[in-house]
Order: structure tokens, then sequence, then C-alpha cells
């Protein structure tokens, strides 16, 4: 990858760090900066270990909810099962919300706060764990309770701020940018770029130069120089080829053009038809996550009261 | 009405429509410096010779450049030298420009369509040429054509190869290039050049021989024919192991250059065009070595233009034909509307 070409760039790479177009083509770069975007941080990895761990989340979550189901859980069954059905759904909850949170851009300190988060309801399925059935008693019982909801209302909180940060930056590509658009490009096809640019460049200035008359004073003709043009040969031909050529260039007004803009625009087409299809995809199905979560949060909170 | 003009680095041809003719107006882009005295130039006028003086020179241009070059025993000057103006020629402009004004003609009309073909940038030499290419188009603007421009190559796709809807390989073997053109449907996919020519083989063919390359050129101009049974250490021989050797460089080149790109999988038939094609047994042997090579491209047949020499001006009037229907057809279009 050639360095030089992006350092020609630079400009519009400070101006819009997120397009970075190179000829024809978009490169999708992760920069950082200070306003709203800039400060919600994500990266590629994250976003793959935030995948997988709210895959476990889930996984685990059914489970416990399976494995009571199964046991036909009740507050008369056997302390092992309480306990495996609520190690199970414990840790699915926060793993759910912690994948949730690493999907998502964080801002400064939001690792942090998730990192916090799970080892303190963690700590909390730990002391369960450790002291149930036999030393399960208040105010233990209180402390454990309050640890749990505590990591789990940072991570509910924390995606919730993102969200609105998300909202408010009003740029759909915030979340949908990864690292699998980031396209590379060899010397050669730079090379290509450059050259293709600087040769219409050129000709197009070219084209808006006017030449002033060679001089001609003092020059005397032969007499036989205003007489004859040249060799003059004369063939019987209708040229029937100037109207095929122009059905084979215009055929019903259609545009010209060359395999390189065909290329270009089809290139063109299928990038964005592409990246369209991924953002959509991806977006809808954050939409679809966070939107169910406040939903079924909604439904719990009216159930309760 | 409208014109094509082949400026060539050994011809300037122009071609024009009449009545049912095409007419081809030839010119040789060269030049003879005489001294200039009152008997040379009353000679020069009977003969109706066509030269210019200045500053007491006689400058004698064209075809009789050429005739009192092998006369004298002198070497002609050339305004252009592998297909472009040639850098070492400081008259070459003002020669170029004469020949050009009287092989074209005053426009019939202002803003005559005219259609000129240039070089494509060569692959084996470092030239460029946009700078030819920009110069003779003012040249033509400067006497209030409407200009364009074409590839050499695309004018001899245009000129020859109508029956398969222009696709095919163009290639016009000049004196100073060879432009090669692979189109599709008229459309242009890959334009090059390869800096060799009938200049190449008339140099080879002079050192090797010692003639004069004038002397040469006159042989191979006068029905030589491309054979492999030739008298040692005759100039027919040499032409002969030139043009073999000029024939396997422009295929090899071809070849590199085809490697390069994706062409549609489709026959493509090869027409061949320009002056140093028209010895006799050339396509033949062209054809054969085509057919060896194995090229990236599938070949469906091989021929050569009806008149290889006027192949390229006949081109670019059929270019030149077309922007004018077209530019017709848009006016129309606009009266319309209104």
């Amino acid at each position: 990858m050639s360095t030089t070409s992006f350092s020609a760039k630079s400009v519009e790479l400070f101006q819009n760090p997120l397009n970075i177009y190179m000829g024809n083509k978009k490169l999708l770069l992760m920069v950082d900066n200070t306003n709203s975007v800039g400060i919600l941080r994500r990266g590629t990895v994250v976003y793959y270990v935030g995948s997988a761990i709210f895959a476990a989340g889930i996984a685990l979550l059914a489970a416990g909810v399976a494995f009571a189901m199964i046991q036909r859980i009740h507050y008369g069954s056997e302390p092992w099962e309480i306990l495996l059905f609520f190690i199970f759904t414990g840790v699915g909850g926060t793993l759910i919300l912690a994948g949730i949170n690493m999907m998502m851009k964080q801002t400064r300190y939001g690792y942090y706060i998730i990192a916090a988060s799970v080892f303190v309801s963690f700590f909390a399925l730990l002391i369960f764990a450790r002291n149930y059935s036999n030393n399960w008693y208040y105010p233990l019982v209180s402390y454990v309770i309050a640890l749990y909801t505590a990591g789990f209302l940072l991570l509910v909180g924390n995606a919730f701020a993102n969200v609105i940060l998300w909202m408010i930056s009003g740029k759909p590509e915030a979340v949908g940018l990864r690292g699998e658009e980031i396209k590379t490009y060899n010397d050669e096809e730079i090379e290509r770029d450059i050259e293709e640019a600087t040769r219409k460049s050129i000709e197009l200035s070219a084209s808006e130069l006017k030449f002033r008359n060679l001089d001609v004073e003092g020059v005397k003709f032969g007499k036989a120089f205003r007489e004859t043009r040249g060799d003059t040969i004369r063939i019987k031909d209708n040229m029937e080829e100037a109207k095929s050529l122009e059905e084979a260039i215009k055929p019903g007004g259609k545009i010209k053009s060359g395999s390189v803009e065909v290329d270009k625009i089809s290139m063109q087409l299928g990038e964005a038809m592409r990246k369209g299809a991924v953002e959509k995809g991806r977006f809808e199905t954050f939409k679809a996550v966070v939107t169910g979560k406040i939903r079924s949060l909604v439904r719990l909170t009216q159930l309760k009261k | 009405m409208a014109k094509g003009l082949d400026i060539g680095t050994m011809n300037i041809i122009c071609s024009e429509r009449e009545n049912e003719d095409v007419v081809f107006t030839r010119q040789r882009n060269a030049f003879l410096e005489l001294e200039s005295s009152d008997l040379t130039k009353t000679m020069l006028d009977s003969a109706k010779v066509l030269y210019i003086e200045k500053d007491g020179v006689i400058n004698v241009l064209g075809e009789d450049a050429f005739k009192f070059a092998t006369i004298f025993g002198k070497e002609s000057r050339r305004p252009m030298k592998h297909g472009i103006i040639s850098p070492k020629e400081k008259d070459a402009i003002p020669m170029i420009k004469l020949i050009v004004e009287r092989v074209l003609g005053e426009p019939g009309h202002r803003n005559e369509v005219l259609c000129i073909s240039s070089p494509a940038d060569p692959i084996d030499m470092d030239m460029n040429t946009l700078y030819h290419k920009k110069m003779t188009e003012a040249l033509a603007r400067r006497m209030a054509y409407e200009t364009h421009v074409i590839d050499e190559g695309l004018a001899v796709i245009y000129s020859e190869l109508s029956d398969y809807n222009f696709t095919g390989l163009g290639i016009s073997i000049g004196a100073g290039l060879t432009n090669v053109t692979l189109a599709y449907l008229a459309t242009p996919v890959m334009s090059f050049s390869i800096g060799r020519g009938g200049d190449w083989i008339d140099e080879q063919v002079s050192i090797t021989t010692g003639l004069p390359k004038e002397h040469v050129c006159a042989i191979k101009e006068r029905g030589f024919k491309l054979n492999f049974e030739v008298e040692f250490g005759s100039p027919d021989g040499a032409l002969s192991i030139y043009y073999d050797a000029l024939v396997t460089y422009i295929i090899k080149n071809l070849n590199r250059k085809l490697a390069e790109i994706t062409p549609p999988k489709v026959e493509f038939p090869v027409a061949l065009a320009g002056g140093s094609s028209q010895p006799n047994g050339f396509l033949k042997t062209f054809e054969r070595k085509l057919r060896d090579a194995k090229l990236q491209i599938d070949i469906s047949n091989v021929k050569q233009a009806k008149d290889p020499l006027y192949s390229v001006a006949r081109g670019c009037l059929i270019a030149a034909r077309t922007q004018e229907g077209g530019d017709v057809e848009e006016g129309k279009t606009e009266v319309s509307k209104k």
C-alpha cells in the first residue's frame, strides 16, 4: 500500500475522517477525533467478541429457562437445582447485556464500565453460589441482590447512554462501519487511478490552449503551390460504415461509454448495494435487539406493578 | 460535408466525399532544403514542384522532396519521427502546417467536421503523444475546422470491420509506429502503439546493405514481395528479414499487452492496414505468426485493408461523418423542441 497516496488525501481525511475517496473508490477508515461521533470508540475485534458473548449469554439464559421447565423448579425444589437455575440465568443475563454493550460504540470509559459491571455481577453470583443454601440469610441476601442489580443496572445504563449518544450523532454508519469493509489497494491500482486522473486533467487543460498563428512573413510560394493539393485518387465508395457506426455507437440514443466507465459504474453500484445491505442489516439487527430489550423491561415493570 | 485526415510519419492523407466517390489527397510528409537561385526556381516552377522560399533557402515539399533527395544523394528532412512531431527537427511544425494546409484545403463551411488520426502512447518507448495530438488538433482548428481526434487503430476498425459490428483488432503498421486497438462494439478496450514500423525496416536495411534510406524505401514501395527465397546480399533479402523481425516484434508486444486485460469472450477479427503492410505476402506471414503465437484472445480471421495506405484516412472520414450525423440529429432535436 502506497503511503504517499494517503498523504495526498490528508486534508480530506482531516475534514471527513470516515469517508476517504481515492479515484472513484471509497476507503473506509477508522479514525478518532473529538466530535460527538469521535467520542464513540469502536474496534472490529471487540465487536466480534461482543457478538460471541451476546450469543453465549442467550444460550445460557435459554439453557437456564429450559432447565427450570424440565426440572419444574419451584420454591421447594432441590437446592442444587435452584442454584444451577440462578447461575445459568444470572450469568446469561449479564453476558447478554455485556455483549450488547461491546457491540456498540463506547464512550471513553465505556469498556471500564462494562468490565466493572460484569465483575460486580459475577462476584454477586459467586457469593450466592458459595452461600446457597446453607448460609443464605439476611442481610447477605440483600447484599448479593444489591451487588447483582448494581452490575445489571450499570450495563443497562451504559447501553442506554450509548444509544442516546448515537441518536444525537444521527449517523447510521456509526454502528454499521466495521473493519470488514476496509479495502486495500495495491500500487498498480493506485497508479492506474492516478494516471487516469492525470491524463484526463492534462487533456482537459490542453484543450483550453489557444495557439498564435505561425510567422509566415517573408515566405514566397512556388507557382505549383497554389495549383495542386497533392496526389489524388478517387474511389467509388458509398461509405455505408458511417451509418453502421452511428447505429453501433448510439443505438436508440444510447449514451456512449467506454469499458472503463462501465467497469467503474458497475463496481460503484456493487459497492453501494453491498454497503447498503450490510449497514441496513446491522442497523436492523441492533435496533430489534434494543427495542426488544426495552419492551421486555417495560413489560416486566408493568407486571411487577 | 466532413473530412478525415491521417497525419502519418511518411504521408499526410486527406479523405473527403464527393458525390458517390471518396477522394484521397496524399502528400509526402517530408521536405528538402536547396540553395535558392533564379535558375533553380525557374526549373522548379516549370516542373510544377511544390516549394517555398524563405531567407534565400528553397524548401521542396512533399513527394518531390523524396525524388530530389534520391537524385542529389541527399537525405530528405522529416517533420515527424516515430509517429509524432520530431523534436529534433526545428522546422517541423511550420512544414507540417504547410503540408496539412495544402492537403486539407479550405473547409467547405465554417466548423466543418474533421477527424484526425493520432497515435497511441507506445509501450516500448519513453514517449508521450499528447503534444503531437494537441498540435495537430490546433493546426486544423485554426483553419476553421471542428476537429476530433481518434486513435489510428480505431480508425482501421471503423474502416475495415463494419461487418463485425466494429469489434476486432485494428492494426496500422505505419512508417514511424505500429498502432493497435482492440475494440468491442466500436468501443476501444485497449489502445497502444509499438515504436517500430516501416522506417525501422528502412534504417536496418540501410545499415546492413549500405543503401540510402530513400532508396530502400523506394524498393519497398515498388512492389516488394515478402518471401523467403532471396538472393544473397540483395536488398530484398534484408527487407524480408527485417519484415519478419517486425512482425514477430509486433505480435510479441501484442500478446504481452493482451495479458494485462480481460477482453470479452468473443472471437476477434484482425484488420491490417498502413503503408508498411502493403507488400505481397505480408498478410500470410502475419497470419501464420499470429496463429502460432496463441494469443490471449480468440482470432476469427485476419484480413488486409482494401487500400492499406488509405484505410486510416477512410476510418477518420467515417468517424467524421458519424460525428457530423450526430450533430445534425442533435440540431434537429433542438429545433423540434423549440
